[in-house]
């Protein structure tokens, strides 16, 4: 049979009325809506290669397993949908499994061509020990544009619950419908709750044969974009999960919640002699609570190792031989913990010294932003010491490498944590660091020849989350990869840049700044014309591209933590060359959230003395809704020109030509 | 009722990584009383000293062996031991055996490791890895199976490993590779035949290494060889190393059930041809189909493009089974590609084969090496040097195309690839222009060299017309016309990705050269003859910068400035391979009132064996005229020459650097 060029919409329903009799009498797909056919541009939006017509998900957990029933119909308009809808594979592991796939294309003329059962293939991706990770997959035949694909499946997941489950609403695709079906597990004293995130997701009603349902219409696909807050953050989702307790009341919840984890943290952080006694040996002359606590703090990331750091020294096999110790009493005694054994050892410390203290939970920035009005523990992933210094708490994680004093990781900070008590737990937020705390500051001492080579001596320091990224980034390499990844990376910026007696300071030290130097020469950096050479005193940022470079956003923008940047650079000019012009780049700032500068100025005539500073994130400002994208862009592209800004030096009269 | 519990729900990758690396799953660590063989005591005895310190590792022993039964069988062995120097060594500490499921067993796969300290741990059964080796297709019998120790390797220490697999498969031909990217002490590879048997080897990046045979025992082997480094636009690591490739032949009149022999290409060009001919079918529906897309009337050249545009719209699904038997090599049958409308390359390139001979059109596949031309060796007569299949189409003296070979018997062949959807008939994706390829044609078949095409048939062709404001604002017009490979680049940018991050793209670009762009049109034409067009709009507030109100400076090539050397290391050890390209532009930028050309870029013209570069500048009537040309040729530039060719890239990056001055009048 040859497909017929569709020439109007009376002929396609004319060829498609008969079809959808002809379907629900063969088999139980659902009929086939003609003008889905006819469709002809995407409804939900308007570029879209494929889009979902429906996302059926049945999720049954009434009976002894967890059965996922998924139906799902997607148009396909341009050959770009064929080519990432064609093919299908169905993940699952362990007890689960993958049953009754069917599959089917309805071509633009409305004939149909079945997936056949022999074209679905079982796959197992891994193996190791008796697990396996398995797929089914299969190819949708006859795809082409213009036409649909359906295909449906049950997954089997072997003796689990629907708690925790996610559900999502969104795909990489736009979707016109989708509906979600669910039955709750039956003779269970717990109750089924679900909490939707980022979207008017209605409420799950009540359905036939037990079932409850919810369906939301016309979701825009999702995509990531960069600098957005966390995927769960932004996209439309909802968590299944069980309680026994019903709570109408967040803040009752967290009470409760409070008083059992105060209860159960007790023996994790246990005071005995020794403890005491490492403490007052710790703390000496210490006076002050700050002096006292830093002490402490001090004790536990140098007189005990941190087995998950490379500084210790351990494989896999050596970690595995580790005793687990059960109080902090053996991780003082062993001289060895892990960081949670760590965090734990240093609220016991604290307790001994007479601070009160808490093993506290927040969770974890870089997943999701915590919502406490959500009654579920599930989100508070993390576990720090809490210290009350007056009337304040602090927040220490001493088992985390690389954290100074007084720094929490960027991800618990800015967060609620909460504090258990055995009366009256409570949320408190835990401080932003300035942008001073994270600062990368470059010195750079050049001369300037006057072919426009470059070359000199450079510095650069990092401090805060700016040292802690680049130590875990750096503690596990040789000293030959670091010099090789460092200068790959300066390459980036200078592709002629020849680097040399590279130095690393500080790789493993969790209090001093990361550093490294070396000794640059670039050809090529300034130009030259007849009469002069242009120079960039941006000498860090040469080479960069724009934070922001396209002109549309959909999601919020999102920087991690506040930093700021502090330049020095002085170039000796070559002789026979003199300023021509050394205007700076004009300031800028924005409101408390950002200020640029960059001064220059000119010593003994013949070296350049260049001075640029940058902060952004002031106030703790990080999370920018799309609205604000513009002028977030326009600021980014201001402080790219700036950086951009050239001088020029002119051939002195006598040396010209 | 099922028990109440909270449930692990996620991604099941995370414990087999976990497992994998034996890294916080706490499992039992084997006994430190296992003892190592006594090969790999006497290998972690070998004196190591005097490496460069950029080495991560070196491999003390690397053997391979083959056993060839009169029955066909096959029983491969290895035994292999590293040792690791550095942090990033221990990456080193794995090992990977590579098997078909339809023909073939790991009959045996253990490793050790030797630590500084003297302690021994094995790895079994419980540590091996089966993974499917290509997870992409839809199904694939190619698996590995691996053990990765790098979490329990440090610096210093032996690994150690050996394994066996049984081997039914129809290949007689086995490459053994003596370099890897660590430096060797010992490689050695021995093959053990059946009496009257005999081995014959081919040697590649090296001189001839002649076995030492012993009966019908034949060892190749070499001893302390450095380190093959890969290079940017360089030859793959394969195409470097010092390896042979070994067939062996039955005994004359012996009966064997041994796979096939092949002594010369015929002989591959045979064995290809019975395998994948009765594949074209022919039936019904796909003649009807051929002959609605291919008006009888229309010029052969027209007819083939059509078919080649709609087998191009096939989609790519690849489905491989029997790979052990020659099903790598087995299109399935085109009535059935056609009917699923799904297919491999080879499939796709068959299907083709079967519509043209509803047209009455010859053709032949071809099996070529994608993705380095330098890799097939005529020297060995192998299918297994190929990993991609195209057409040959035969074309009358009157087609004109420049992917068009001269077959001594068949005649003018037309070169096509089906299975690229970005490049039209009568071009070739570059990756594969100049490699050698079989034409699989029965007893006419060949080794040929493929194609070039001349770098004017690459070519770029941009016209810019921008306005500079007396503030250094810019807004500017930008027409590109794209042909050859240099459209099939700019029409993948467009095909493969939605709309919005198309324009995406272009937005980086264009802000790339214009800091804070604001491009107000991005307009694409994919031309049916194979060529691209692009028009874009942009305005910018500060292009130029000015100074002091006084002097105004900006850089005449506005877009798509080379600010970047991509060959940035000042030596080489391996020929750089250029691909042909050409492009052209003409920068006509309005000069802002009141300002005057103070000083404007010195010419620059380069030319070399391998390509020519020019760039001016010239004022007329208000406007600065920029023109720029730029032509490579297709080459292999020998490493003497490397200073040269890094020379030439150079000055071309600080041509498009350097700025025009104007003052104020």
């Amino acid at each position: 049979m040859s497909p017929k060029p569709v020439r109007s919409l009376l002929l396609v329903l004319l060829l498609c009325a008969p079809l959808c009799l002809a379907v629900r009498a063969a088999d139980d797909w659902r009929p086939v809506d003609p003008a889905h056919l006819a469709m002809k541009t995407p409804v939900v939006e308007k570029d879209a290669d494929a889009e979902v017509i429906f996302w059926d998900v049945k999720i049954d957990d009434a009976s002894e397993d967890l059965i996922f029933t998924n139906y799902v119909r997607i148009k396909i308009f341009t050959a770009r949908g064929v080519e990432t809808q064609s093919k299908v594979d169905l993940e699952y592991f362990g007890s689960h499994r993958i049953k009754d796939i069917a599959g089917r294309t309805i071509k633009p003329d409305g004939s149909i061509v079945e997936l056949k059962k022999d074209a679905v293939f079982d796959r197992t991706l891994v193996k190791i020990s008796g697990i396996k990770v398995k797929v089914k997959s299969f190819a949708m035949p006859a795809v082409e544009p213009g036409g649909l694909i359906e295909y449906r499946w049950k997954e089997v997941r072997g003796g689990v619950s629907a708690n925790n489950v996610r559900l999502q609403f969104q795909r990489d695709i736009p979707v016109q419908l989708v509906k979600y079906w669910l039955k709750p597990m039956s003779g269970s004293p717990a109750g089924m709750n679900v909490q939707t995130f980022h979207g008017d997701v209605p409420r799950f009603v009540k359905d036939k044969d037990g079932f409850y349902s919810t369906s939301m219409t016309n979701m825009p696909a999702f995509h990531l974009e960069p600098r957005m807050p966390p995927e769960d953050n932004e996209r439309t989702w909802a968590l299944v999960y069980y309680s026994v307790e019903k709570y109408s009341d967040p803040n009752k919840f967290w009470s409760d919640f409070g008083k059992r984890i105060f209860e159960s943290s007790k023996q994790l952080t246990k005071v005995n002699d020794d403890i005491k006694k490492a403490a007052a040996a710790a703390i000496g002359d210490a006076s002050t609570a700050e002096a006292k606590l830093e002490r402490l703090y001090e004790f536990c990331k140098t007189k005990v190792k941190n087995s998950n750091s490379p500084e210790a020294g351990l494989t896999a096999a050596d970690r595995a031989k580790l005793k687990k110790n059960e109080s902090p009493a053996d991780t003082l005694k062993r001289g060895i913990g892990t960081g949670d054994d760590i965090t734990m050892l240093f609220a016991a410390l604290a307790a001994a010294a007479g601070f009160e203290t808490r093993i506290c939970l927040m969770a974890d920035r870089s997943d999701i932003f915590f919502d406490r009005n959500i009654a579920n523990p599930y989100f508070l992933n993390t576990t720090d010491a809490a210290v009350k210094v007056g009337n304040q708490w602090r927040f220490f994680d001493p088992g985390s490498l690389y954290l100074p004093f007084g720094l929490l990781r960027w991800q618990e900070e800015g967060v609620l944590a909460l504090v258990p008590d055995s009366k009256e737990s409570a949320f408190v937020p835990t401080p932003v660091s300035s942008a001073k705390t994270s600062m990368q500051k470059r010195t750079a001492h050049l001369k300037l020849s006057e072919d426009g080579t470059i070359e000199g001596e450079v510095r650069v320091e990092f401090t805060g989350h700016f040292a802690i990224e680049k130590k875990n980034d750096n503690d596990d390499d040789s000293a030959t990869e670091r010099e090789k990844n460092l200068t790959e990376e300066i390459k980036q910026h200078m592709s002629t840049a020849e680097v040399s007696q590279i130095k690393f300071e500080n790789v493993t030290d969790p209090f001093k700044p990361f550093a490294y130097s070396y000794h640059l020469k670039t050809p090529g950096y300034a130009q030259r014309t007849g009469k002069r050479l242009f120079l960039q005193p941006g000498f860090f940022q040469y080479g960069n591209a724009a934070q922001f470079p396209t002109s549309n956003r959909v999601h919020p923008i999102y920087f991690k933590y506040p930093w700021s940047e502090e330049d020095s650079v002085t170039i000796d000019l070559p002789a026979g060359y003199a300023l021509d012009n050394a205007d700076a780049p004009q300031p800028f700032m924005a409101g408390e959230i950002s200020k640029y500068e960059m001064k220059i100025s000119v010593a003994e005539g013949r070296r350049l003395m260049i001075n640029r500073s940058f902060f952004f994130g002031g106030n703790g400002t990080l999370l920018f809704p799309n609205t604000s994208y513009t002028p977030l862009k326009n600021l980014f592209d201001t402080l790219h020109e700036r950086d951009n800004h050239t001088i020029t030096l002119k051939q002195a009269a006598s040396a010209q030509q | 009722m099922k028990q109440w519990k909270v449930i692990f729900q996620s991604a099941p990758i995370i414990i087999f990584l976990c497992l994998l690396s034996g890294g916080s799953c706490n499992r039992t660590v084997d006994a430190a009383s296992d003892d190592a063989p006594a090969w790999l005591r006497q290998a972690a005895s070998i004196p190591i000293q005097g490496y460069d310190k950029k080495v991560n590792a070196v491999v003390l022993v690397d053997d391979g062996t083959l056993k060839v039964e009169e029955d066909g069988r096959v029983t491969k062995g290895h035994r292999g031991a590293v040792r690791i120097l550095t942090r990033e060594g221990r990456a080193e500490a794995r090992t990977r055996v590579i098997y078909q499921t339809d023909t073939e067993k790991v009959r045996d796969l253990k490793a050790w490791l030797i630590r500084p300290s003297g302690e021994v741990k094995k790895y079994g059964k419980e540590q091996i890895a089966d993974i499917s080796l290509a997870d992409d297709d839809v199904y694939n019998e190619s698996r590995v199976s691996v053990i990765i120790a790098d979490n329990d390797a440090e610096p210093g220490a032996v690994f150690g490993v050996e394994w066996t697999t049984e081997d039914r498969s129809v290949f007689t031909q086995y490459p053994w590779y003596f370099q890897s990217d660590n430096p060797v002490v010992q490689s050695r590879f021995v093959v053990t035949l059946p009496v009257g048997w005999r081995a014959e080897a081919v040697t590649f990046n090296h001189p001839k290494i002649e076995p030492v045979v012993s009966g019908s025992t034949y060892t190749w082997e070499l001893k302390d060889l450095p380190p093959v480094e890969e290079e940017p636009s360089g030859p793959r690591a394969g195409s470097l190393a010092a390896s042979i490739a070994v067939s062996y032949f039955p005994a004359p009149n012996a009966r064997s059930a041994a796979g096939r022999s092949f002594e010369n290409w015929g002989d591959v060009s045979r064995w290809l041809t019975e395998l994948s001919e009765p594949q074209a079918v022919l039936d019904d529906a796909l003649a009807t189909k051929a002959q609605s897309l291919s008006p009888r009337d229309a010029p052969e050249l027209d007819r083939i493009t059509a078919i080649g545009r709609y087998v191009q719209g096939v989609h790519y699904i690849a489905i491989q089974t029997g790979i052990g038997r020659g099903g790598g090599y087995r299109p399935h049958l085109s009535s059935e590609v056609f009917s699923k409308s799904y297919g491999d390359c080879k499939d796709k390139a068959n299907l083709m084969k079967a519509m043209l001979k509803a047209l009455k059109i010859p053709s032949y596949l071809v099996t070529i090496y994608s993705g380095d031309p330098t890799s097939v060796r005529e020297e060995w007569p192998s299918p297994q040097q190929f990993n991609h299949c195209i057409i040959a189409v035969k074309v009358s003296d009157d087609t004109r195309a420049a992917t068009i070979v001269n077959h001594p018997k068949l005649g003018r062949l037309l070169i096509f690839d089906p299975t690229d959807e970005d490049t039209p008939v009568g071009d070739l994706p570059d990756h594969e222009q100049g490699s050698l390829a079989l034409i699989v044609a029965g007893d006419n078949g060949a080794l040929m060299r493929m194609p070039v095409t001349p770098p004017e048939s690459n070519r770029l062709e941009r016209q810019s017309e921008v306005s500079l404001a007396s503030t250094g604002a810019i807004t500017g017009k930008i027409h590109e016309h794209t042909l050859g490979q240099a459209a099939v680049t700019a029409r993948r940018e467009l095909k493969h990705r939605p709309r919005a991050d198309y324009v995406k793209i272009v937005e980086r670009w264009i802000t790339r050269g214009v800091n804070g762009a604001s491009v107000t049109k991005v307009e694409p034409t994919d031309n049916s003859d194979g060529t691209f067009d692009l028009n874009v709009e942009f305005s910018g507030a500060a292009y130029a910068q000015l100074m002091r109100d006084r002097l105004m400076i900006f850089k005449p090539a506005v877009v798509a400035r080379r600010d970047a050397l991509f060959l940035t290391e000042k030596t080489r050890k391996h020929p750089v391979i250029l691909d042909s390209q050409a492009y052209s532009e003409t920068v006509r930028i309005k000069l802002p009132p009141g300002f005057d050309v103070d000083e404007l870029p010195d010419a620059t013209k380069l030319t070399a064996a391998f390509g020519a570069y020019s760039a001016a500048c010239e004022v007329k009537e208000g406007f600065l005229i920029f023109k720029r040309e730029m032509t490579i040729k297709s080459a292999t530039v020998p490493v003497d020459q490397y200073a040269a060719v890094r020379s030439f890239f150079e000055k071309i990056r600080a041509a498009e650097q350097a700025p025009v001055v104007l003052a104020r009048k």
